[in-house]
């Protein structure tokens, strides 16, 4: 058989054997055996060397085009049995848990304090603090409520030890209205502000009540601020916390830093579903003269109004929680919740 | 304090239901506790007589009767069978209720038609009404009951009543009575307050030649009055008196004492009765009452029988030999009214509020008398006060009263005069009131305006011309401008005063921003997995020890031994917070806080924000499958997440050195640095306090000062161009002495700087086969990149060769061939 008759067989042979080839290794037999070293197609290549002179042109071409041919075979096969090994034996079981990749979650007094700050610094408040250990005056006297004054009980303020003799006694903030006058006391008006922050009341634990807990303050001064602005900025910020439909009701009270003074009831699907048309949840006023006086503003210049509220009673409400000491124990279950 | 609806109507008329009454107090800023109906449970019921009784025209077992109710005929449908014509019977009018049984609600009776004839009300049985007569068919009243006269007056039961129980705010203690309720009341409805008229019959005895009033401190006592009743006959009050005191939690002692308690409970004023006879004196001439002050450990015996040893802050009632009462708080066990006493003395007395206060508590002892001097009384209202107390004496227990009183009042006061301008209350409440219109409001609260300039003829008076107030001396708490706008707004309603959109000044504080980077530090803590606690601040001294023994900050009066310092720390907290999910068998926990501790200094007190973690339990949330599905944390794993947090909050510069000795938290710790400086400490919770926790894997703990990391933190960000020729990878294996650190490792990598570096990467350290005792097998990558061109091996090796050699000798490393 001449050289060029002996091509077309032996590569109809290799086509075969390559398509054939069930797996990986068989298609691996398959190419060593036509093109591997010793290989029948290399074989046959190495002859063309020894082909007289002018019919190597013609042969040469015929070889590297059947070569060509066998290694597009031999590469499309390779790739029909490597995707078909890739599938996997068994089908996923995609109904199985993923694995997670767990975010912490921060916590619920932390996620409504973010809540309620936003709300005020869309209408222009910006955040304050002050210390939790303070003294008498800026946590009562300056706030008018001097030292024979009932509303200042010692029996709900925790005092610390060992500063009573010639020092001024230090106690922890019963509200954090004592930043008021930090604030008022450091910065001209007008002032815009609120104080998120722990306060403590000598309260044993119990389901409503922790020694521990948590209040946020508005504190607003400029000129001309009137009760209808007051009412204005909480119903603004109660309907962005407690949904649109949340209305606002303002009673008269007592508070020694304030005059006049309001409770505020807010009324919603919320307290609806506690079996209450309203629900007490904040209180307010506008800023006493003699608060102005004590931090040398001028109340004939200056008024304006604050107001105050628990957050831990805003997340009870807000999410139904039926005990606060439940903020403290910090119980994964819980805390996930939110 | 408590009030009863029938109470109040006495003095004022207004028609609301008693649901009505609460909803316009609260709003009047009064706020209604709690509300208790009680009696009752008849209203709506009459006495009825039937007239006629005939046949149901539909129904055999059912009669017809026309029935009177004492207003006029009804016809009633029933389908009892033991009454006839003439019978009196209990009979419950539409639109009242059947009386609930126990756990079942009450009925309502309607017109209805039974079997097409309409019925007009219900004839009862006594099983209906729930009394215990068994009687087949309605109860059958005595002849001679009274036609029309309520059920419950027959039976001799007293009416509904509602009590309110009230929280009356510390500013007004001019509302610790019913009149002082009823002329709010009177205020918002415009109904005259009707007082008692005290005009009493007076005997032949001249008060003051039977007692003499000697007041030794007049700034404590500025008033005392003081009224003899003789020929008393001490008996169990009447009806009347015993039940409106008991309605409102008054426990009922006797005529006299009660009186003086009705009259305190009425208009506010508490009083005092004195058996006369046992001050001395009183048995023979004229008693003396002495107001003075306790000698310092004077002992007295008070009505409740406990001995009370005073000092010389406390004012005492005394007559010349001994005291008798604690002023304004309680009387004395020696003088109080007996059964036999004869005849009373009467104290109607003004006390400086903040001394008995003082007293109060000082001695512990709360009575209602204290509750309303230390509030501050009305000292107009004392003689009023105990004339009406003798009335109700005289009416009550009999006797005679003695002429006139004896009032020791040095110096009366004077109602105060309050100036009021008008824009100023339109200015604060954002209305626009007329003076006249604010004239009016204040009227009501008979706040009627003092002295006016007379107004020149022909000059129209302004609208918003000042109005000068005189107030009555009831109301202590008007004290200034401000306070009478308070009243303006209750009585126009703050429920109508408009509410107008937030507007005016941007705030600024500089703590605004740190609000912010609080949040930061959070969202990236949370977002590394862990969630955020939040602790007691209170913990008790034995646990905050574990942080450090000195600077703790006690309280000086805590609730409990739990919790009696402010924390040093925020570990003990997060302990507390492990062992409580371990309870609750959750065992993988990982938590973060962020909060206050405190500590005191030479210097003071210091509140610092600080960051703690805590980690135990399992290192990825259980899975099904994987390799390292059951691995727990580990040190690397709290100081991974930190070095994280740290990249993360823009803060660089962060070292950790271990400390050689245990510490009372810690079996093994190190310190966290920023620069030079001490920031916190990471470490592994000691076993055997783990054990006392009931944590059953390894914990561990790091706690940061949040404050000093805040100032050197620099979260601003700058583009590098990212690099675009290859890198070159070296790769070191090396074995070292145990002592050799990784971060002795890396100094000899700073030292000798070999050119082009851009990273070194720890990939592996290993201990034991091929490896001597005492040694470890460290290996390192190293990758060498030039930023403007591609590096050749050569010059690689060439800076690579020198710090290979620069390990050998400065780590005594054994390179290992690989």
């Amino acid at each position: 058989m001449s050289f060029l008759e002996q091509i077309e067989p032996l590569k109809q042979a290799a086509l075969v054997e390559l398509q054939a080839a069930g797996d990986l290794t068989a298609l691996e037999q398959a190419r060593v055996t036509y093109l591997g070293t010793n290989g029948k197609f290399t074989g046959l290549m190495r002859q063309l060397a020894s082909l007289p002179k002018d019919e190597k042109p013609a042969a040469g071409k015929a070889i590297n085009l059947a070569k060509t041919e066998l290694e597009n075979a031999l590469s499309g096969r390779r790739s029909e049995l490597e995707l078909r090994a890739s599938v996997p034996t068994e089908p996923t079981d995609f109904t199985l848990p993923g694995r997670r990749r767990v975010l912490g979650k921060l916590h619920p007094l932390t996620q409504v304090t973010d809540d309620i700050v936003r709300s005020f610094r869309k209408i222009g408040f910006v955040v304050a603090n002050g210390p939790e250990v303070e003294d008498d005056y800026h946590c009562f006297d300056a706030l008018n409520t001097p030292a024979d004054h009932p509303a200042r009980d010692t029996q709900d303020t925790f005092y610390l030890a060992g500063c009573g003799e010639g020092k001024a006694p230090l106690l922890l903030r019963t509200h954090t209205s004592s930043v008021q006058i930090r604030v008022m006391q450091q910065q001209p008006p007008p002032v815009r502000i609120i104080v998120p922050g722990r306060v403590y009341r000598r309260d044993n634990a119990d389901a409503t009540h922790n020694p521990t807990f948590h209040q946020v303050e508005g504190l607003y001064v400029d000129r001309k601020v009137t009760v209808g602005d007051l009412k204005g900025t909480v119903e603004f910020v109660f309907k962005e916390l407690m949904g649109p439909e949340t209305r606002i009701r303002f009673r008269p009270h007592y508070f020694s830093y304030t005059e006049p003074s309001f409770e505020i009831d807010f009324s919603s699907a919320l307290t609806r579903r506690m079996g209450k048309e309203w629900l007490e949840i904040a209180g307010c006023g506008m800023v006493h003269p003699q608060v102005f006086e004590n931090v040398g503003y001028d109340p004939e210049l200056w008024t304006g109004w604050a107001f105050g509220f628990g957050i831990e009673r805003i997340a009870m409400i807000r999410y139904g929680i039926n005990d606060i000491r439940l903020f403290y124990q910090n119980d994964l279950r819980f805390l996930k919740q939110f | 304090m408590k009030i009863t609806l029938n109470w109040l109507k006495q003095y004022v008329d207004f028609g609301w239901t008693p649901d009505e009454l609460s909803e316009r107090l609260t709003m009047l800023g009064i706020e209604v506790e709690g509300v208790q109906k009680i009696g009752g449970e008849f209203d709506g019921i009459v006495v009825a007589q039937v007239i006629t009784r005939h046949r149901h025209p539909n129904a055999d077992k059912l009669s017809l009767c026309r029935v009177n109710d004492g207003r006029g005929e009804r016809q009633i449908v029933c389908g009892a069978d033991n009454f006839k014509d003439g019978d009196k019977v209990p009979l419950i009018l539409p639109g009242s209720m059947l009386p609930a049984r126990p756990g079942q609600p009450s009925f309502p009776i309607k017109v209805g038609k039974i079997r097409g004839v309409e019925s007009h009300g219900m004839m009862c049985s006594p099983q209906e009404l729930g009394l215990p007569d068994q009687v087949d068919g309605l109860l059958i009243l005595s002849e001679d009951a009274r036609v029309g006269q309520p059920f419950a007056e027959y039976l001799g039961r007293a009416g509904s009543d509602v009590v309110y129980d009230l929280e009356i705010t510390p500013n007004r203690p001019d509302l610790n009575s019913v009149i002082g309720i009823a002329r709010e009341i009177a205020a918002i409805t415009g109904n005259p307050l009707k007082l008692p008229q005290v005009e009493i019959a007076e005997g032949n005895n001249p008060a003051d030649r039977l007692v003499a009033v000697r007041i030794e401190d007049v700034e404590l006592c500025p008033r005392y009055t003081a009224r003899v009743i003789t020929g008393v006959k001490v008996a169990p009050s009447p009806d009347w008196l015993r039940t409106t005191l008991e309605k409102v939690g008054i426990r009922s002692i006797n005529n006299v004492v009660d009186v003086t308690n009705y009259v305190m409970l009425e208009v506010g004023q508490p009083l005092h009765a004195f058996d006369y006879r046992l001050l001395t004196g009183g048995a023979t001439g004229v008693a003396a009452i002495v107001v003075r002050r306790a000698l310092e450990n004077e002992v007295f015996v008070t009505l409740d029988g406990q001995e009370r040893k005073l000092s010389g802050e406390i004012l005492l009632i005394a007559d010349e030999s001994k005291p008798v009462a604690l002023a304004g708080v309680m009387g004395g066990q020696n003088t109080e009214i007996q059964p036999d006493t004869t005849n009373v003395l009467i104290e109607s007395a003004y006390f400086k509020p903040q001394n008995i206060r003082a007293t109060s508590k000082r001695l512990d002892l709360r009575t209602e008398s204290s509750y309303r001097f230390e509030r501050g009384g009305d000292p107009s209202i004392c003689e009023w006060a105990s004339r009406r107390a003798a009335q109700l004496i005289l009416q009550t227990a009999g006797g005679e009263l003695a002429v006139g009183v004896v009032d020791a009042y040095p110096t009366s006061v004077q109602p105060k005069q309050i100036t009021v301008r008008p824009q100023k209350v339109n200015e604060l409440l954002g209305l626009e009131l007329s003076g006249a219109e604010i004239e009016n409001y204040l009227s009501q609260l008979e706040l009627f305006p003092g002295i006016r300039k007379p107004c020149p003829v022909g000059v129209e008076r302004s609208a918003l011309e000042p109005l000068t107030i005189r107030v009555p001396t009831y109301r202590v708490d008007l004290k200034r401008e401000v306070d009478l706008i308070e009243e303006v707004a209750r009585l126009y309603g703050v429920d109508k005063i408009p509410a107008t959109p937030p507007r005016g000044a941007i705030g600024s504080n500089e703590y605004d921003a740190v609000y912010d980077e609080l949040a930061a530090a959070r969202t990236i803590l949370s977002g590394l997995g862990l969630c955020e606690a939040q602790g007691q601040t209170l913990i008790s001294d034995s646990v905050a020890k574990l942080a450090g023994p000195d600077g703790l900050v006690p309280l000086a009066n805590p609730l409990s031994s739990d919790m009696n310092v402010l924390r040093p720390s925020l570990l003990p907290g997060l302990l507390d917070a492990l062992r409580h999910n371990l309870s609750y068998k959750t065992v993988d926990v990982a938590l973060f806080e962020i909060g206050s501790v405190f500590s005191q200094t030479e210097k003071g007190n210091t509140e610092h924000r600080r960051l703690a973690i805590a980690m135990t339990g399992l290192r990825q949330a259980a899975h099904w499958a994987g390799d390292s599905r059951d691995a727990k944390v580990d040190i690397f794993d709290l100081k991974g997440l930190i070095e994280e947090f740290f990249d993360q909050y823009g803060v660089r510069g962060i070292s950790f050195s271990r400390r050689s000795e245990m510490t009372t938290l810690f079996v093994e710790s190190a310190s966290i640095h920023l620069g030079k400086l001490r920031i916190g400490e990471i470490g592994q919770l000691l076993p055997t306090l783990a054990r006392q926790y009931d944590l059953r894997d390894a914990v561990y703990l790091a706690e940061l000062d949040l404050d000093t990391v805040l100032l050197r933190r620099n979260p601003g960000k700058s583009f590098k161009v990212l690099p675009s020729f290859p890198a070159i990878r070296r790769d070191v294996a090396m074995t070292v002495p145990e002592a050799a650190t990784h971060e002795s490792v890396m100094q000899v990598v700073r030292q000798a700087k070999p050119a082009n570096l851009e990273a070194a990467h720890l990939f592996d350290i290993f201990r034991g086969k091929h490896v001597a005792g005492g040694q470890k097998s460290m290996a390192y990558a190293f990758t060498y990149r030039h930023g403007e061109r591609s590096l050749t091996d050569a010059e690689v090796n060439a800076a690579h060769d020198k710090l290979v050699e620069a390990f050998r000798q400065k780590l005594q490393a054994v390179i290992r061939e690989s």
